[in-house]
């Protein structure tokens, strides 16, 4: 609850994790929480794996210095 | 749904900005959220002059139509200092005027400039139709963008039924489609034309090719190519062109000679591009100037590691920008590289001459 409260949290299972490109200023906090995300040539993230560990995904989310991970309904 | 957003429909018309989007969806959507209308006539494809000769041949017509689509505020984006914005003012036209950037003219830059902020690209995560939030979170009205050619279309298929809208074009891609025929022609210019024409007849429409073709550049920045050997069997169409990894896109159609080097080309082209991002998305902001360097560094010389790099680079740029300038630049390297060779061309040494500029026309 208080996960969700914070944003951290997989509001439901038709959500995944998305970077809002403009505020990713690429610090790369997010790559060593989460497996799943690769770093380009310049730092940005690149996600492999969307729908990733829940406790993992809380941390990378609220642990973001640009807030710049959220977690979007899917559309495909 | 009302009576025109129906007609439309029926009539098949598509955005003809270079997204080919369904209108009448657009439209459906627009009406739900009593959105606003914003007319794109900035042109700002490279090389692109369609809807400005829109504004300069059927002005009453884009009124017209647009009178029709909204209740609520209409107005015409143009580039600065342009021939079209000077025409629209002298009409008296409700105008907002954009800077001479490549991505300024894109939807959700117009609709930020609109509300008064910067002329880039928003992090969206539904359409703009709808409506949404600026960067520091400011409620941005619901608006539609629509290409000024598009708003023509719907006006005529009001004036003339969906029946004669179908005479035209295929039936996938159906309807009148202005072209923008760049250099190589006797008579450059803007003219009517439609989906599924040959280069062939393209040609003839401006005077015929003045030159024995090399290839055909199509769609600006976010287009790419078609040598001329492969020409007879395409059709300018998403369809017709789809084995080459492209589309009519803004429909500009531009021609690089036979016996010219095409890279020159390529990396003017490249060269105005990396100047042209927002500076907002970092695989953006590096990305494409990485591109461009990737490009001049194999033309200086043969180099692997380049080369892999380059490709490497391709990969990482689509999907990862808050608007699809990215992926339209990695799209037309790509299509360079399968149309000039899979590996950047060296200058052959003694040969020296000055790029083209490129750049947005008035």
């Amino acid at each position: 609850m208080i996960g969700r409260l914070l944003g951290g949290a997989q509001p439901s299972d038709r959500h995944e994790l998305v970077v809002d490109r403009i505020a990713c200023a690429g610090r790369g906090v997010c790559a060593q929480i989460l497996p799943g995300i690769e770093l380009d040539d310049w730092g940005y993230p690149i996600i492999h794996d969307a729908v990733p560990d829940p406790d993992d995904a809380h941390a990378a989310v609220v642990m973001c210095p640009s807030r710049a991970l959220r977690w979007v309904e899917r559309t495909r | 749904m009302t009576a025109l957003t129906e007609l439309v429909r029926e009539a098949g018309l598509a955005g003809r900005g270079g997204g080919s989007f369904s209108t009448a969806t657009k439209l459906e959507l627009a009406q739900q959220h009593r959105a606003d209308l914003i007319i794109n006539a900035c042109d700002g494809e490279v090389d692109a002059r369609k809807d400005g000769w829109v504004i300069e041949h059927h002005l009453m017509d884009v009124l017209g139509a647009a009178a029709q689509l909204t209740t609520g505020r209409v107005r015409i984006a143009a580039q600065r200092d342009s021939v079209t914005i000077a025409r629209l003012q002298a009409a008296c036209v409700d105008t907002l005027a954009v800077p001479r950037h490549y991505v300024s003219s894109e939807e959700s830059s117009l609709v930020r400039l609109a509300h008064g902020g910067p002329a880039r690209p928003l992090t969206r995560y539904r359409p703009i139709t709808a409506g949404g939030r600026s960067e520091t979170g400011r409620r941005l009205r619901p608006t539609l963008v629509l290409n000024a050619e598009t708003v023509w279309r719907i006006q005529q298929i009001r004036d003339h039924g969906a029946a004669w809208f179908r005479s035209h074009g295929t039936e996938r891609e159906p309807g009148p489609r202005l072209v923008t025929m760049v250099r190589g022609v006797a008579r450059p210019g803007v003219y009517e034309a439609a989906a599924g024409m040959t280069f062939g007849h393209l040609g003839a429409l401006a005077g015929g090719f003045t030159a024995p073709v090399g290839a055909f550049w199509l769609g600006g920045l976010g287009g790419g190519f078609v040598a001329a050997a492969d020409a007879p069997v395409a059709r300018w169409s998403r369809d017709g062109l789809r084995r080459w990894g492209i589309g009519p896109g803004a429909g500009t159609i531009d021609v690089i000679r036979a016996g010219d080097d095409p890279w020159l080309t390529v990396t003017a082209a490249l060269d105005y591009a990396a100047g042209e991002s927002a500076g907002q998305c970092g695989p953006c902001m590096f990305g494409i100037p990485a591109l461009f360097d990737d490009v001049a560094a194999l033309r200086r010389s043969p180099d692997e590691e380049a080369v892999e790099r380059l490709y490497r680079r391709l990969g990482q740029l689509p999907g990862r920008g808050a608007c699809h300038y990215p992926d339209g630049i990695a799209g037309f390297v790509r299509s360079a590289l399968r149309t000039f060779g899979e590996v950047p061309q060296a200058v052959p040494a003694r040969r020296h001459r000055h790029l083209s500029v490129i750049g947005p026309q008035s």
